[in-house]
């Protein structure tokens, strides 16, 4: 456990700027809308930033993404792939908890199992993060009820938390103790800063919106309806006649995972092939040979999602609930069906 | 900053985007939370506009057609190449040339296209594609008010109290605007909507009135005699302060309700609820749509009657609004790019709007109304000129291939160029700057995010030389110049510069002037240059009624994941992917009937059947639904073969747009 002082909490940042491409939450000047995003300039970083409008997969697991390129000769049906080389590796500097549990899942999915993505593993292996307690949570925040936030538990290289005149630094790796004894930061009071980040991070809690504080068991009790299937078919008909099919929860989410592969371009000569975001809401992603689509009506399809999201068979899965609590879903909506809505539907059942 | 603000170029509705961008791609695309009405929100295009913007199927090369062969050529040569075929025809401009203008371009190269049209080549044959009826809609509340745009604004949806969606599959077609009446009916407001087909909207709605085929028209005018006889506003008070009043009323009230009900099949109760909710509600707006499916002129001018009387025009949180389906289609018709106007609906003829226009351009241009460009096609113009042709089916392609010279300048390589003989490309608005109108009359600013790629320059670039090719000079700097040269000329945008949409998410509103120097959320009748006024409405309608042989009426309609005939969703990843599901599933297209008939026919969803019509017949699969009444059937536009073998057959029919509906038959294929 280690102090730097506010005015110097950046030099963690520069330091890391040295070594990695350096990616963090940052205002965009005209509308103010904030991203977590590449930062040429280490000082663009703002800590204090609201929760980033984008979830930092986008760092590891972009929107799009070329993951190589081939050039076919159709005279001599010959085809050269050429790999991308990584270029830097990549620090998160100012990741919120709810973000990381993001990331956490994403491992899960992309690492977990017997079959190992190669291009989330490049970027991941080198990763360095540096998470930041929150202190400001917006009123869709729900991480409280997740298991996810607002403070990050593992995970992470360094975790940084705004205490009255310094950030605490806690360090979670190898790599994460170097870094502080490089930058030569001074050790904190055990017991004083402790109890001084529990006091930060339980003001942080009060003030979460009354849904997500007051009942703990908002989620947990929706989670095991979800699990059971006992949720009427009414209920998701009322849930999928409001959904507009256009992907934005799944993008939005910091632990979605569906992606799609594509040839750019499939004339003669180069072509790249690109990794995009896709989304388990489109009646073609779960189109199978033959026409047959296990998910074909639109509320199957929410369902399905939802099930992702909250239900013990893909907890097991994550080693956690698939939600992180974050609430972007409900900014992005154009139905009225973000996950804590959802939520609200389901329990609106079981308490009618 | 890698997330660059822009704005989304689908369609109308002209969302706030961010653009990420890496060196010289686009490599993703953000919602854009503070824009005033997409407020964080993209639909399914929205969220893959990078996909097509990485698209690597454009148009690189000036072309030129030798020996009926397309071979590359430079800038200067296609343009003087142009200039020989124009020396030689010697083309009369009344009759001989015709401008096709794009509802994609930017309103600075519509200016310059009309600009081109009627100085450089003296002709008022220009027009936009796929207008359908958006200027025919400006038109009758332009008359009715004299403000040509939607009178209401998508920003005050969560502010009005009754909202009526008409005929309009807007949760696909300009979802954002969907979502928000979605959400204004979440929060208690009061939606109907009017279709003949259950909608997605139709679900959400408070109430849904299922109007038999075509008679929308009489439905309004229905909904305008219970108002006048229940007098559930103060008639006095309309007839002093709107004129033409009793005209309207002779003709509102010539069909009695007991034949409006037969012809609509909506129960009395609900239609005189509908009137009174609609009367007595504090404000209110109506949503339709004006897209080659639009509505009709007739059924527009009843809707702007009834929401005139019902006192929801040019009062707070109120309108009429017609929605178009392509982003800039409100810009063009702003510009100029129609017939009969000048930028801002200025009329042509007007000799004072007509000197101010000679003193800027330094010179004579053409001031006659010019022929409907459909029109000049079927007469083979000499020369016609093509912008950005969006469309994978041409319609007239025949036609257009008889013309001697056909020019066409866009960005993507798409079926047209087949056509053309001179094929001048230009960069995507992400390489240039440009403005854009929605359909809210919100001029927004997209602002260069990319260098051009090797070598292909922007459209204005483009126009302008041709302007030169032809001995105009016009030396224009950027995009921001021409603004300046549109907003003097423009009284409905003489406060709007490139300068001062820079810093603004979300853009101007126009009317912009002395009178709403911030722009414009609604038409204020208080500041209107005339008196409100009952436009007049045609002859009784009549509604296509089935027969015995063809015992069903067909509507047809846009199907999801095939916007604007698709040009644009094909050069995207997933909504192609989507679309190509769609079409496996259907390789033929799908009709969709009623539980009720299917059960008659002894058919079940996935069987073919034939339907067949006085004119053709097509063996299509069937999907059996709830969204449509028994006794008519539906059927989506997104197979080719569909459309070119079996629904350009009708196209007589098809012209009446949403309210469009041919008797048919369907026979089960045993």
């Amino acid at each position: 456990m280690y102090l730097i002082s506010k005015e110097d909490v950046k030099k963690i940042a520069f330091e890391l700027a040295k070594d990695y491409d350096l990616h963090g939450p940052v205002k965009e000047d005209r509308s103010g809308q904030v991203f977590f995003q590449k930062a040429e300039d280490p000082a663009s970083i703002d800590l204090g930033a609201a929760i980033p409008s984008n979830p930092a997969k986008q760092v590891i697991f972009p929107q799009l993404e070329r993951i190589m390129k081939y050039r076919y000769d159709s005279q001599k049906k010959e085809a050269v792939v050429e790999l991308d080389e990584l270029t830097r590796p990549k620090a998160l500097f100012g990741l919120r908890s709810c973000d990381l549990k993001g990331i956490l899942c994403l491992d899960r999915f992309f690492l977990g199992q017997e079959f190992v993505d190669e291009f989330y593993l490049a970027h991941r292996n080198r990763l360095f993060i540096v998470t930041n307690t929150c202190t400001s949570p917006f009123p869709q925040c729900f991480c409280v009820c997740t298991d996810s936030g607002p403070y990050a538990v593992e995970g992470y290289d360094l975790n940084l938390t705004e205490l009255e005149n310094d950030f605490l630094v806690e360090t979670g790796s190898e790599k994460g103790k170097k870094l502080v004894e490089r930058l030569g930061l001074k050790k904190a009071d055990p017991d004083k800063h402790e109890a001084e980040k529990k006091a930060v991070i339980d003001k942080s809690i009060n003030s979460f919106d009354g849904t997500a504080t007051d009942n703990k068991a908002w989620i947990s009790r929706v989670t095991n309806r979800v699990t059971t299937g006992f949720i009427t078919e009414e209920n998701w008909e009322y849930i999928g006649n409001q959904c507009f099919e256009c992907g934005a929860c799944t993008f939005v989410c910091p632990s979605c995972s569906c992606f799609n592969v594509e040839d750019a371009n499939v004339a003669e000569g180069e072509t790249d092939r690109l990794r995009t975001w896709d989304s388990c809401s489109y009646e073609g992603y779960s189109r199978m040979a033959g026409d047959h689509n296990p998910r074909k009506p639109v509320e199957d399809r929410r369902n399905k999602r939802f099930f992702c999201k909250l239900s013990y068979s893909q907890s097991k899965k994550y080693l956690r609930p698939g939600c992180v609590g974050c609430g972007r879903c409900a900014w992005v909506c154009p139905g009225d069906i973000g996950l804590p809505n959802v939520v609200t539907y389901i329990r609106r059942e079981i308490t009618s | 900053m890698s997330y660059q603000f822009g704005v989304c170029t689908f369609c109308g509705t002209g969302c706030g985007h961010f653009l990420k961008t890496a060196g010289d791609v686009i490599e993703g695309v953000y919602p854009a939370e503070k824009h005033p009405v997409s407020k964080g929100r993209l639909c399914v295009r929205g969220w893959h506009i990078h996909e097509l913007l990485r698209n690597s199927d454009r148009l690189t090369q000036p072309l030129i057609r030798v020996d009926d062969e397309l071979v590359e050529t430079s800038y200067e040569n296609a343009l003087s190449f142009l200039s020989d075929r124009i020396k030689k025809a010697k083309p009369d401009p009344v009759s001989d040339i015709g401008f096709l203008a794009s509802p994609r371009s930017s309103n600075e190269e519509q200016y310059l296209l009309m600009r081109i049209a009627r100085q450089v080549l003296g002709t008022g044959n220009i027009s936009l594609d796929s207008e359908g009826w958006q200027q025919s809609s400006l038109e009758v509340i332009n008359e009715g008010t004299g403000f040509p745009g939607m009178t209401g604004s998508a920003e005050e949806i969560d502010k009005t109290d009754f909202i009526m969606v008409v005929d309009f599959d807007i949760t696909r077609q300009n979802p954002i605007i969907g979502s928000e009446i979605h959400l204004a009916a979440m929060a208690g407001t009061k939606v109907v909507t009017v279709d003949s087909r259950q909608t997605q909207i139709a679900k959400l709605s408070s109430d849904f009135l299922q109007v038999r085929p075509g008679s929308t028209e009489i439905l309004m005018g229905a909904l305008a005699r219970i108002i006048i006889d229940e007098e559930l506003v103060d008639l006095k008070k309309i007839k002093s302060s709107v004129s033409e009043y009793e005209q309207f009323k002779k003709a509102a009230t010539k069909l009695e309700l007991s034949a409006a009900i037969e012809k609509t099949g909506i129960e009395e109760t609900v239609l005189r609820e509908t009137a009174r909710s609609l009367a007595k509600a504090e404000s209110g707006m109506v949503f339709f749509p004006t897209g080659i499916s639009g509505i009709t002129p007739a059924t527009v001018k009843m809707i702007f009657n009834l929401f005139l009387l019902a006192g929801k025009v040019g009062t707070p949180a109120s309108g009429v609004n017609p929605v178009p389906g392509i982003n800039n289609l409100q810009g063009g018709i702003d510009m100029g790019a129609v017939p009969n106007r000048l930028t801002g609906f200025q009329d042509v003829r007007d000799s004072k709007v007509i000197d101010k226009f000679q003193d800027a351009w330094g010179g004579e241009f053409c001031a006659d109304p010019g022929q409907p460009i459909y029109e000049l096609i079927k007469k083979h113009p000499k020369l016609l000129f093509v912008v950005d042709h969006d469309e994978g089916i041409i319609k007239n392609a025949d036609d257009i291939s008889k013309s001697d010279t056909v020019v066409y300048i866009g960005a993507y390589n798409n079926p047209f160029t087949k056509l053309a003989d001179i094929v001048l490309p230009i960069t995507p608005y992400v390489e240039t700057a440009g403005t854009y109108t929605t359909t809210g009359r919100r001029v927004q600013l997209s602002t260069q995010k990319l260098k051009p790629t090797g070598g292909v320059k922007p459209g204005w670039e483009v126009l302008q030389m041709i302007a030169a090719s032809q001995g105009h000079e016009w030396k224009y700097e950027n995009p921001a110049e021409i603004m300046l040269e549109i907003a003097s000329l423009t009284p409905n945008y003489k406060g709007i510069s490139h300068d001062r949409l820079r810093s603004l998410i979300g853009g101007i509103q126009w009317p912009c002037n002395d009178e709403y120097p911030n722009g414009c959320k609604s038409f204020d009748s208080s500041k209107a240059k005339q008196v409100l006024k009952f436009v007049a409405v045609g002859n009784d309608p009549t509604p296509v009624e089935p027969t015995e042989d063809f015992p069903w009426l067909l509507m047809v309609g846009k199907a999801m994941h095939f916007w604007h005939q698709n040009n644009l969703m094909k050069k995207t990843f997933i909504p192609n992917r989507e679309f190509n599901a769609e079409l496996l599933l259907y390789p033929n297209g799908f009709v969709e009937v009623s539980r009720e008939d299917a059960e008659k026919l002894e058919i079940r969803n996935g069987w073919n059947v034939n339907v067949v019509s006085p004119s053709g017949s097509v063996e299509v699969k069937v999907k059996v639904s709830g969204d449509v009444k028994s006794g008519t059937a539906y059927m989506p536009y997104f197979v080719k073969d569909m459309v070119s073998q079996f629904l350009l057959q009708h196209k007589q029919s098809l012209e009446l747009g949403e309210n469009a509906s041919v008797p048919v038959r369907i026979e089960a294929i045993r």
